[in-house]
């Protein structure tokens, strides 16, 4: 049970650490960071989505004056680089994949000289026959991506949990159908940008508006053929991250080679049509194929699920991606018999990647719509269907999740009360109907080795404040200000006495940055044991000055005393101080890591995948207009466990902004490809919500206590981007009789469907 | 080629020598430093490079920088007078009006452009109006929340802002002094 009575500065209605900043327009984002020299750098992108470079001549544009460098893959040490493959350079070599890829770049004294330059460079191209979609691309024949890939085949699973055959032959009533979901842009409203400089004596140090600082530059490293030491990342403040900028694309590596050959540091920003073309690594496009067999009372007894997921051009994350496609959903129910099969090809379109929900958005939009067709096939409530599946604490998913805290029964009775689901159900009106589904997402993940941890240090300062040092990725979500919470809170000081620093390689330990919705339970579990190893010098010195046990010393409100004898305190200040300037005398500061009790998945992708789950519930309540196809979403109502809730503030945030890309991903947004040609890569055509597309909502937090979480805490940040989509379509289904089957569910495409349903009869 | 002009901001003239061509967005950033006002997406479309000339909305992307000469422009480092806060950021962080903040200056630059016209919006006037600025991260339920609560005056009178304290405490050579023992 989540008792934030108890506590005074975790779960108290704080505001963010950053927010004096934010709101004067103060914080320095990537495109505000400006060293004396700086370049502007610019970017030949391919127009073609699959060609042959047969040479590439620069002479002119490096001879127009103000130009200081041009670069091409011949700069480079031509090492092909990746997440889990390494299948990109840096700059194409020998040819290119997708329309927008890196072919050359150049840095110059101004952007109108940069510009030009880019039009001088001379390429002369072969244009290849390109493959489109991913079950063309399986084709015996088809044009090659990756000559060593036949097929284009990136990545198969297979595979099968207790006795799939027999699981089916044991169902009462078995529901099949095939869902397909569409590549979304982050659509961050900073775009990805670096300023990058090196140093004769050989360092990079670059400025990145990254999510996940190490492992940038651990990529970056690698591509650029030189130790992690040489490379030092600093955060500029992050204009939101969504997973688009986890460092899987090329705009660091550019301009740090830029940088190197001009021996200036260069600024290179994405332009919006550049992040759309070849920034931020979208979602993963899927076609997912549901069978799931039912026993008549509405457990589920059989799940067998076939995913076609579009890699694009490169990997990036699209294989684990789409491993959690395939896998994750299964610890939201209570499943015996599963089958899993997944296909991830490549095309000659944009690499996909990391977006908020990684692959779950895609399952559920699938999977939470199959549960629905089965709860109409056996005449049962949708909502009881999830109330005799649900997962429990305890539940052991069949690839090995461990469920060690789940509030799923209780969100599912927190959404049925806050949408008044029986009487709106009892009382059909036309055209109206509700919808939900049910969500699980992870609280971090491991998969990048065996490691899924965080680390932090925290000095105090002879103020008496404490400063936290950590390398994880602040990208907007607020995470710090939970952090400083966590922090105050075991340190029994107030918030305001507590800082945070960006991270920067350099200075800060390592940590794996911003995903998986891992921050507040691993960084916070690392944040809180520094705080311990803190308090243990403070109190240890405290106790000399007080003549006392160690022991028997407590902290509130920034003043340590004997239990019991608050009288005699002595401020932090007092005790830093005295611990400094004394003979032999040394800072206080203080170190804590913390790494998940998850298991990595074997080679049968049996393991552990987390150290916690969390759970959620949405319904919805729309209206569909029958002449236009034009849905209205009436109500929204959200319940999430995400354990004890410590950012109040942020938290509520989370799922509000969740449910705003949930909203865009269902009904308005995909980026229009036509023969690898992207058609709409800009805001006034590929359109995100506004203020007005955002429904009445209501929302609330279960009572819930995660064991091993910091002060009970589990993550949020992509739990509510997961179900939407389904929970709308469920719901045009209740209202209307029709199923738009793939995203996103335009008027359109519900006017055609509303066309065919006579006909099926 | 570069011609002279004077351009005010925030009650401020400023001479610039500038191209023609050049966007008040460029100019605002580039030449006079201003980075509060932001670029999002080029095109007119996201808001995030709102500033008020004259007391409209427009959006610096889309604004020639010499059209300018001779109107008042504000920018959002013009909202804080002395480090006190305009109501409307002091709203966005009491009621946590922004995730990320790339696009808070031009969210609160467009509230400002209304309620300065119009100080009593309704709620639907509001998400109308807002809706020309974008924002991905906080789903606008808390924006909204923040400009109707300076339009209903919801704000803490008394509210503190996490603000270093520009005083110290301590003297700056006290802090080498021995501490005392305190029994």
């Amino acid at each position: 049970m989540a008792k934030t009575e108890k506590y005074s500065v975790v779960g108290q209605r704080v505001q963010r650490v950053e927010g004096f900043d934010k709101v004067t327009g103060e914080s320095k984002f990537i495109a505000d960071i400006q060293l004396p020299g700086t370049l502007i750098g610019r970017v030949l992108r391919s127009p073609y989505p699959h060609a042959r470079i047969h040479r590439i001549d620069t002479s002119k544009a490096a001879k127009l004056s103000g130009v200081r460098a041009v670069v091409t893959a011949e700069d480079t040490i031509k090492r092909p680089w990746g997440a889990f493959f390494a299948d990109q350079y840096i700059l194409s070599v020998g040819k290119t994949r997708y329309v927008g890829e890196e072919v050359a770049a150049v840095a110059a004294i101004d952007p109108d000289i940069a510009e030009e330059a880019i039009d001088l460079i001379e390429v002369d191209w072969e244009p290849l026959p390109g493959v489109f979609d991913a079950e063309e691309a399986m084709k015996d024949g088809a044009p090659l991506v990756h000559e060593d890939k036949p097929n284009n085949i990136a990545m198969q699973m297979d595979l099968e949990r207790g006795n799939i055959a027999q699981a089916f032959a044991e169902s009462d009533v078995i529901v099949e159908d095939t869902f397909t979901s569409m590549p979304q842009w982050h659509c961050s409203i900073e775009t990805i940008g670096s300023v990058a400089e090196y140093s004769t004596s050989g360092k990079y140090t670059i400025y990145m508006n990254t999510q996940t600082l190490f492992n940038a530059r651990y990529r970056i490293a690698t591509a650029l053929g030189v130790p992690e030491s040489n490379v030092r990342i600093i955060q500029s403040a992050v204009g939101g991250g969504f997973g688009g900028k986890s460092c899987d694309d090329n705009n660091a590596l550019v301009a740090a080679v830029l940088a190197k050959k001009a021996g200036k540091p260069v600024k290179l920003i994405n332009s919006r049509e550049e992040e759309f073309l070849a920034g931020c690594r979208p979602r993963v496009f899927m076609k997912i194929n549901v069978r799931l067999g039912f026993k008549k009372n509405g457990r589920i007894r059989a799940k067998h699920i076939k995913v076609i997921a579009d890699n694009g051009a490169y990997s990036a994350k699209a294989p684990a991606i789409t491993g959690v496609a395939a896998m994750r959903h299964d610890t939201c129910y209570k499943y015996t018999d599963v089958k899993t099969e997944a296909l991830l090809v490549y095309t000659n379109k944009i690499p996909t990647g990391a977006f908020r929900g990684f692959g779950n958005p895609s399952a559920e939009w699938a999977v939470e719509q199959a549960i629905d067709l089965g709860a109409h096939e056996l005449g049962i409530d949708p909502i009881e269907i999830a109330r005799i599946n649900a997962a429990e604490t305890g539940y052991v998913s069949p690839h090995g999740n461990r469920v060690t805290s789940c509030e799923l029964k209780q969100c599912l009775d927190m959404a049925e009360r806050m949408i008044e689901w029986k009487a709106k159900r009892a009382a059909k009106r036309p055209n109206t109907g509700l919808g939900l589904a049910c969500t699980v997402h992870v609280s971090g993940k491991r998969h990048f080795g065996d490691y899924d941890g965080s680390s932090a240090t925290i000095k105090i300062n002879e103020d008496g404040k404490a400063l936290i040092l950590s390398g994880e990725g602040e990208c907007g979500q607020g995470v710090h200000t939970a952090m400083c919470q966590i922090a105050a809170e075991e340190l029994g000081v107030a918030i305001e006495d507590v800082e945070i620093s960006r991270a920067d390689t350099d200075l800060t330990t390592f940590c794996l940055g911003a995903f998986a919705s891992r921050l507040t339970y691993v960084s916070g579990n690392a944040v809180k044991n520094a705080a311990t190893n803190v308090k243990e010098q403070l109190f240890e010195q405290a106790a000399e000055m007080l003549e006392a046990n160690p022991q028997d010393l407590m902290s509130r409100d920034g003043k340590i005393f004997v239990q019991g004898a608050e009288g005699k305190s002595l401020t932090v200040s007092d005790v830093a101080r005295a611990r400094l300037f004394r003979h032999n005398g040394a800072p206080i500061v203080g170190s804590g890591s913390f790494d998940a009790d998850s298991v990595l998945p074997d080679s049968t992708r049996f393991g552990n995948e987390s150290g916690a789950y969390n759970y959620g519930v949405q319904a919805a309540e729309v209206h569909v207009d029958p002449d236009t196809g034009q849905v209205k979403i009436l109500n929204f109502v959200i319940a999430s466990d995400c354990g004890t809730v410590i950012y109040p503030l942020g938290a509520e945030g989370q799922v509000e902004g969740g449910l705003a890309q949930g909203i865009g991903y269902a009904l308005t947004e995909g980026l229009q490809i036509d023969e690898g040609k992207p058609i709409n890569p800009n805001f006034s055509d590929y359109r995100i919500p506004s203020m007005r597309d955002m429904p009445p909502l209501q929302h609330a937090f279960a009572d819930s206590y995660e064991p091993t979480g910091p002060f009970g805490a589990k993550g949020l940040g992509e739990l509510n981007m997961d179900p939407t989509a389904a929970v709308i379509n469920n719901a045009i289904f209740e209202a209307v009789g029709v199923r738009v089957k793939t995203l996103p569910i335009t008027p359109e495409k519900i006017l055609r469907a509303l066309k065919e349903k006579p006909r099926e009869k | 080629m570069k011609r002279s002009l004077i351009l005010n901001v925030n009650g401020e003239e400023h001479e610039v020598e500038i191209e023609p061509n050049r966007l008040l967005l460029q100019v605002l950033r580039d030449t006079l430093g201003l980075t509060g006002t932001k670029e999002g997406c080029s095109i007119g479309v996201c808001g995030a490079c709102s500033v008020i000339i004259d007391g409209r909305l427009v959006s610096s992307c889309l604004t020639l920088a010499a059209g300018c000469a001779g109107k008042k422009i504000e920018t959002i480092e013009g909202l804080a007078k002395d480090g006190k806060l305009h109501p409307l950021q002091q709203a966005f962080i009491e009621y946590g009006g922004f995730q990320c903040g790339i696009c808070t200056p031009g969210q609160i630059m467009a509230a400002k452009a209304l309620l300065d016209e119009n100080p009593k919006p309704s709620e639907e006037e509001v998400k109308e109006w807002m809706s020309g600025n974008l924002c991905r991260c906080t789903g606008y339920y808390k924006i909204l929340d923040s400009v109707m609560a300076v339009v209903n005056g919801k704000t803490d009178p008394n509210y503190t802002f996490r603000k270093r304290e520009t005083t110290a405490k301590i003297q700056s050579l006290d802090v080498y002094k021995p501490v005392a023992k305190t029994s």
